[in-house]
């Protein structure tokens, strides 16, 4: 019961913590394509 | 934990963490600033806005101050559940309208609002009650926000409410006044880079301050039955389902969705609006826990206020530090949806407005810049003005999504089948509006016949809804099949019984209404089928077709947007 309340508790910002890396890394690639092709990011 | 007494900033300090947050902000779009903006990429950027940007203004647009202190309610009303009830909707709504946000970006690819889509489907009343709702729902977002941060710094610092409204409306201004929607979507990043680090640290510094897994379980006691059960039908009746009944609408019916999907890169919405879905749930549900661990603690919420359950459990558990970055927290989430309100307000009257009912294909496109910026500059004050009046925030988010909820099916209808009619649409959607007020303030008693007249309109809308969804992903068989089968399972489980739920029968009702009065009137029409390929030749951008010369823009333009010029 404990760990699983733990758990019920942990995974949501174990789950934010993945999805700002994902952005991140997809903005970096945003701005690289953007530069590359010689426009602006937004 | 001492539940009387929060800590409180000095005025210095709150000025600092203001100010550092706002002018960071508003630095950060000098670098994008161009002295003279496009009036397209003041609405949409430039159709291309890519995966990472799109995904992070997404999830930062949806997330609202009241998202937090909604979820931590729910967690400390309803109990184990209550978190998943407030968050897991509002993430599945973005899931679900990928699907048609992608019909409607193909029928009008660079379209800058959905009001120019129905404009162009339908005419002006349609367009403009599209307008109308979006507005509204856009000020009364406005208005939360700016009470969200009046209430933060006056429960953290010794400056009034007044001063934390007005210093959040002008910070919010100043950063998006020039760029418009480009400047929210770069801040938008910045702002949900903090939002998630800080949440990231914050949950799990409260829970194992108040003890960790252990402390929760023993204090498991404290709960109900009902609030200890995962599957609490009174956390569904009374939260999960109002609530998941208004988000549908809210995204159908919110322009600062349908602006991001005409924004993004078109091949990017679904991978886009499958992100939001997973950041939003994760941040929200996350944050929703702390109030269920002020439950189990059996910590009373300071004056009554459930809005003060986070403060209140950052402020116990956690030193300064940590209260300062849930400070910024909601400031950050605040203000990324208030300027994505401005930047939506300021569309509809750009585009919606003066572009297509007051110019009619004369537009100017510095005009229109005029009129984006005054747009925010009222829109600000009213907000600030209106946020003195505070009100129940969640009661709030169901009547406007319920109000959007009127709007719903026409607007997918008028999207997909070629029968529905302008007069269908607006006359619809009118009536929806009445039986909705009419059930929601009982302004006829929910009981006897007419209670039953109430509950099978809504059996209908639970069909719609759930028909919708359905036909979304797996198209109109599926979606027919579905929604039947939820409204006889509605017509027999919910007569007699939905009408203890004012909120959820009301709400349903609006769909319900507007569904059957739709599809009647188009079915009875004799009017000739719309041909959808004319949307995309009558919506298309401002600057191009004004800066070619007639003479020109013959030869320099595709058909669409010579087309759109003439509207």
């Amino acid at each position: 019961m404990t760990t699983l309340f733990g758990f019920y508790v942990l995974i949501w910002p174990a789950l934010t913590l993945g999805v700002l890396i994902l952005i991140c890394r997809a903005v970096l690639r945003d701005r690289r394509e953007a530069r590359r092709e010689k426009r602006e990011l937004v | 934990m001492n539940s009387e007494s929060l800590y409180q900033f000095s005025t210095p300090t709150v000025i600092l963490l203001l100010l550092a947050f706002y002018g960071g902000t508003y630095l950060l779009t000098l670098g994008i600033r161009k002295k003279h903006e496009d009036a397209d990429a003041f609405m949409v950027s430039n159709h291309r806005v890519g995966f990472g940007i799109g995904a992070a203004s997404m999830t930062a647009t949806w997330i609202w101050a009241a998202s937090f202190y909604a979820a931590a309610t729910s967690g400390y009303t309803y109990g184990v559940s209550g978190p998943i009830h407030y968050g897991l909707w509002g993430a599945l709504m973005i899931l679900f309208i990928y699907p048609f946000g992608r019909r409607f970006r193909k029928l009008a690819p660079n379209a800058h609002t959905l009001g120019e889509l129905i404009h162009a489907r339908h005419g002006s009343s349609s367009q403009l009650i599209l307008a109308l709702s979006n507005v509204l729902g856009s000020v009364i977002s406005l208005m939360v926000n700016f009470t969200a941060a009046g209430a933060l710094v006056s429960v953290l610092s010794p400056l009034s409410f007044q001063a934390g409204v007005i210093i959040a409306g002008v910070g919010v201004l100043l950063y998006t006044l020039w760029s418009g929607f480009r400047a929210s979507v770069l801040t938008d990043f910045a702002q949900l880079v903090a939002l998630m680090a800080i949440a990231v640290v914050i949950i799990p510094a409260v829970f194992f301050a108040m003890g960790g897994p252990t402390e929760l379980v023993a204090g498991l006691d404290n709960l109900t039955p009902e609030q200890a059960d995962f599957f609490s039908m009174d956390a569904i009746l009374n939260q999960g389902a109002p609530f998941f009944v208004a988000v549908l609408a809210y995204a159908i019916g919110n322009q600062t969705i349908s602006q991001r999907l005409f924004a993004v890169n078109e091949e990017h919405i679904k991978p886009t609006f499958l992100t939001a879905t997973v950041g939003y749930g994760a941040i929200v549900i996350g944050l929703g826990m702390i109030g269920l661990m002020a439950l189990t603690l059996g910590v009373e919420p300071m004056n009554g206020d459930m809005n003060n359950l986070i403060p209140q459990m950052v402020s116990g558990y956690l030193p300064p530090l940590f209260i300062a970055l849930f400070f910024i927290l909601v400031i950050g989430s605040l203000s990324s949806t208030a300027d994505s309100d401005l930047s939506a307000l300021s569309a509809i009257m750009m585009a919606d407005v003066y572009g297509k009912n007051i110019a009619r294909g004369q537009a100017d496109p510095k005009r229109m810049l005029l009129v984006g910026r005054l747009t925010m500059i009222l829109a600000t004050m009213v907000g600030i003005v209106f946020a003195s009046f505070s009100l129940d925030i969640l009661v709030m988010l169901v009547f406007v999504g319920a109000l959007w909820g009127a709007i719903v099916f026409p607007v997918i209808a008028s999207c997909f089948w070629r029968r529905v009619t302008n007069q269908a649409f607006t006359t619809s959607v009118l009536v929806a509006m009445v039986l909705f007020c009419a059930a929601r303030f009982e302004l006829l008693p929910l009981s006897g016949a007419s209670g039953l007249f109430f509950e099978l309109l809504a059996s209908i809308g639970g069909g719609v809804i759930i028909g919708l969804m359905v036909f979304g992903f797996l198209g109109r068989t599926a979606g027919f099949v579905a929604g039947a089968l939820a409204l006889v399972a509605m017509l027999l489980f919910a007569t007699g019984f939905l009408r203890d739920y004012t909120v959820l029968l009301a709400s349903l009702t609006a769909y319900g209404a507007s569904t059957l009065v739709c599809v009647v009137m188009s079915l009875l029409s004799r009017q000739p089928d719309f041909d959808f390929a004319t949307i995309r030749e009558r919506v298309g951008d401002y600057e191009a077709t004004h800066d070619a010369s007639p003479a020109e823009e013959d030869d320099a333009l595709p058909a669409a947007t010579r087309l759109a010029g003439q509207r």
